[in-house]
Parts: structure tokens; sequence; C-alpha cells
């Protein structure tokens, strides 16, 4: 029984991107709401920005569930890096055009001029870093039409920094930047995640102690902080099965904080 | 799958790596702290160790002539050998006080040592002292040498004092004007900068003003000139710019430049300066 407590809660930790899976932090709250708004301006393009791991796509997840009720929105969570797929397939979702020869860009905008459009659809880019230079012109290109409002996301790194100031900075656009969690919001954010999933008692088990070693060690990333925990909660699990006399229901350990650590190549032993 | 127990391990591992340098950091604190407390008492390592040898040496000495003096008289008397304690409590009795008699002994000696290390700067002023005599004789000495020309050498010597005198007091005042001179010409440069950025015509008829005083007379007319441009009615700038053109031999166009100037204002200092040029008093 109990460690089907530890395998629960470890399965509250599987990187999955999911909708349901969203954890209202004050802050991330404030961030989404600004989100929503800005879809509602007549802005071309929207840009969501931060470090891996900062909960850009499951933004962009419960974005497009929450808007997919109310308005044609198509979310793209794979990168469709080939340029003529990636006209084929926005003519598909949007005009229910079929095209089964090469379609390029010029094609594409001819079609998008043949239609009238009541309602401007939002189509969400995920990963849009991977996009190549001269695609990601392309897509300016569209949403300067403005027939169709994109919203992207992209890692801020270096790299991508420059990406972003050479093709959208000088553009009118909405920028939304994603940040790691502060001390307090990664204790908030575990023990909401465990009380969600009805894992009350492992969500009693973190103390502020050991809330400061995991930020310590995640930096407040989510997606490190998920598989620390996840890590975390397997070792309980092993431990409960094969030596339950060396863990403490009350309490988690700061030592299997750091073993998972370790596993998980977050701490280097 | 987890292997819990490599795991395990591995944070041992890691622990002790993770407390190396916390160990070579309180490692190397204890070792500064100890190497400056070394450094920080020198002089009384020195002292110990100035100190020890003859101590040592000195104790090893006075223990042992003592022993040998007390052990000599109790091999002589008979009734010391019988009642071995006695000579036992005696013993160190008798050893202290010679031991502390030598140590006092040591220390004066030691003392007195000190005080003859400090002589050298004693002896160092007492030269410095020694010096001034040393010339005063040196001096009496040639003349005595030279008894025939006792009164010519004095004179000569009193008038290259005075010749050297003058010479330094003349040196010395030439220097003093250089450096004054410098200083207010760096003053007007600073100010020649400060009125290039600003254009204040109170600073251009300050470094005309500078250059009247210096003498520079074509600078003073040129910065009286520029003021009187920025501003005509400046009062001092017309009397600075007329003063320079008299110095600069244009009595007349600075008698022009002040009747002009007096038609305009009705400026009582530039018609007084225009009497004492006329008159010829100010020249």
């Amino acid at each position: 029984m109990k460690s089907n407590i530890f395998l629960n809660s470890k399965d509250v930790f599987l990187d999955v991107v999911n909708h349901k899976d969203y954890v209202q932090l004050d802050r991330v709250s404030t961030i989404y709401q600004s989100l929503k708004d800005s879809v509602k301006k007549p802005l071309k393009m929207i840009l969501l920005y931060g470090r891996p791991g900062t909960g850009k796509s499951m933004f962009l997840t419960k974005l497009y569930n929450d808007l997919s009720s109310l308005q044609k929105v198509y979310l793209y969570q794979t990168p469709i890096l080939d340029e003529s797929e990636f006209y084929k397939k926005l003519a598909q979702d949007l005009f229910q055009e079929e095209h089964t020869n090469e379609l390029n860009f010029t094609q594409f905008m001819a079609i998008l001029n043949q239609h009238v459009i009541d309602e401007i659809p939002l189509v969400l880019l995920d990963e849009a870093q991977l996009y190549s230079n001269p695609l990601m012109e392309k897509i300016r290109l569209l949403s300067d039409t403005r027939k169709i409002k994109f919203v992207i996301t992209l890692h801020k790194t270096e790299k991508e920094d420059l990406i972003a100031k050479e093709h959208f900075q000088t553009r009118i656009w909405e920028s939304i930047e994603l940040e790691n969690a502060s001390n307090a919001e990664l204790k908030i954010y575990i023990q909401k995640k465990l009380m969600k999933a009805n894992c009350f008692d492992s969500a009693n088990m973190f103390q502020n102690k050991n809330i400061n070693l995991i930020y310590k060690i995640t930096n407040g990333n989510y997606r490190d902080t998920n598989k620390l925990l996840y890590t975390l909660f397997d070792i309980y699990a092993w431990y409960e099965q094969n030596n339950p006399s060396k863990i403490s229901l009350n309490q988690v350990s700061n030592k299997i904080i750091e073993m998972s650590a370790i596993h998980t190549g977050l701490l280097d032993a | 799958m987890l292997n819990v127990i490599e795991l395990e391990n591995r944070w041992k591992t890691y622990k002790i790596k993770s407390f190396i340098p916390h160990a070579i950091i309180t490692a190397s604190v204890l070792l500064i702290t100890a190497i400056s407390y070394s450094f920080l008492q020198p002089k009384e390592e020195t002292v110990v160790a100035d100190q020890p040898p003859s101590e040592q040496t000195a104790l090893s000495k006075t223990i042992k002539a003592p022993v040998q003096t007390q052990s000599e008289p109790k091999v002589e008397t008979p009734a010391v050998h019988e009642v071995k304690e006695v000579p036992v409590v005696i013993q160190p009795l008798k050893q202290d006080t010679p031991v502390q008699y030598t140590l006092q002994e040591n220390k004066k000696d030691i003392y007195t040592e000190e005080k003859i290390k400090l002589t050298p700067s004693l002896s160092f002023i007492n030269e410095m002292n020694s010096n001034i005599p040393y010339y005063q004789s040196s001096e009496t000495s040639q003349e005595k040498s030279d008894d025939q020309n006792v009164y010519q050498s004095q004179k000569q010597e009193l008038e290259d004092e005075a010749v050297q005198e003058k010479s330094i007091e003349q040196v010395q005042e030439v220097k003093a004007v250089k450096i004054e001179r410098k200083n207010t010409q760096d003053d007007i440069l600073q100010v020649i900068e400060r009125f290039k950025k600003s254009n204040d015509p109170a600073l251009s008829l300050f470094v005309a003003k500078k250059y009247y005083e210096l003498g520079d007379y074509h600078k003073s007319y040129n910065y009286a000139l520029i003021t009187n441009e920025l501003n005509n009615n400046i009062e001092a700038s017309w009397i600075i710019f007329a003063k320079s053109l008299v110095k600069l031999n244009e009595k007349e166009m600075a008698l022009k430049t002040l009747r002009q100037y007096i038609e305009h204002s009705g400026s009582n200092q530039a018609k007084l300066l225009l009497d004492e040029i006329r008159n010829g008093k100010f020249k």
C-alpha cells in the first residue's frame, strides 16, 4: 500500500505535456492571462520564449485547449521542417484543401488570397527555433498578411536570441518570457502537483530544507524538477520494497534527493 | 532499472568529493593563521631563539656548578651519606636560588647587550654634531697656516659668501616666479578650455585680465576683443582692451576706442583712463 504512494507520486512527475497537469502558480497565471489577452489583440505574431524546461510547451498546449472551443486554433507541437509540407499542412488545416504536389510560398499565398477569412485563425508553433531561417522569414510574411496569426515558442539561448533579434525584433508584436520557478514557487508547484493526484502523504513529506536543496540542484527549472522527483520516488519505492528501515515517511531525505540528482545527471558524482 | 546500491556508493564518493574543498579551505585557513601568528611575533621568537642557548648553557653551567659544589661536601661528610632524604630536599632549594640568580644575571646581560646595540644611533648623532666643529677647525687651521693673508682671505670669504647668498636668493626668486607663471598659465588654459565650451564672456574677460597682468598684451587685446564681441556692455573689458592697445603702442587707436565707448556708455572709468592716456600718466 505504501509503495503505491511512491509509485503514484512518481507518475505525477512523468515528463509529459498535458494541459491537465498544468499547475496554477500566481506568476505563471498572470503570464498566461497576458498571453490570452495578447491573442485577442490585433497582433501579427506572439513570441513565447524562455530557457528549456520553463513550461513553454505546456503553455501552448493549455492555450490550445482553452481556445479550441472558442476560435480556430491549430497546434503544431512537432516542427514541420519541410517548407512544402508546412504549406500543405496549413492549407489542409485552414482551408481543408489537400495538395498532393509540391506547394511553394507563392502558391500558398495565392490560396490564402482566394479565401475570404472571417475569423483570423491562430497557429501555434512549438519549438520554432528548429525552423530554418528562410521558413521563419516566410512565416513572418504570412503573419504580415494579417490572415493568419502565429504564436511561436523559442528556446532562449544565445543563438535563439540572435534569431529573435534578426527576424522579429523590429516587428510589432508581443513577446512573453517564461522563467524558472522561485524557491517558494517550486514548493507550491511540487505540493500542488502531488495533491492534484491525491498524493497528500508524499506532498507533506517535503520540508523547506528539501525544497531548498531541490532548488539548488534544479535552479527552479520545471523539467529538471520533474526528472529529479520522478527518480526520487522511484528510489523511495525501491527502499520501501527492499529496505524499508532506511527511509522515513515523515520527511524526504536530502541524501535520497542527492542520489536522485546523481542518477539524473544533475549532480556530478 | 535503478541500481540503488551503486547509487549509494556514488553518493558516498560525491559526499567525499564535496567535503574535499571544505577540508582544503579549513586546512589552508589554519595554515595561514599559524603562519601569520608566527610572523606577528617575530621579536619574541628571535628573543627566544637567542635566549635559550645562552640560558640553557648558563643554566647547565649554574646547575652543574652547585651540584658539584654540593656533591663534593656530601662525599666529604659521612653524615650526609647516612641520611639520603636530607640532601634531596636541600638540593632543589639550593639549586633554585642560584638558578634564579643566574637567570637574573643573564637577563641583565641581555639588556645590557641590547643597550649596547642601541648605541650606534647615538654615535651617528654624535658624528652629525661633530661635523660642525670639524669645518670650523679646518677653517681655523687654514687661517693659522696663512698668517700673512688673514685679512685678505677673510674679506674674500665674506665677499664670496655675500655673492653666493645673493645668487641663491636670485635663483630662488626666479624659480618662485616661474612657478607662479606656470600656475597662472595653467589656470588660464583651463579657463580658456571652459570658455571654448561655454562661450561665457566672463571667462574670456578673466583670461584677458590675466594675460594683461602677465604682460602678454597681444593675448589680452584678443580676449578683450572677443569679450566685447560677445557682450559690448562690459566696462572692464573695454578698459583692458584700451590699456592693451596702449601697451602695444597703439595709443591713437586706444583713445579712439575709449571715446566711442564713452559716447555709447558714458563710463566714468573709461573717461579717467582716457585722461590718463592723454596726459601720459598711463603708458
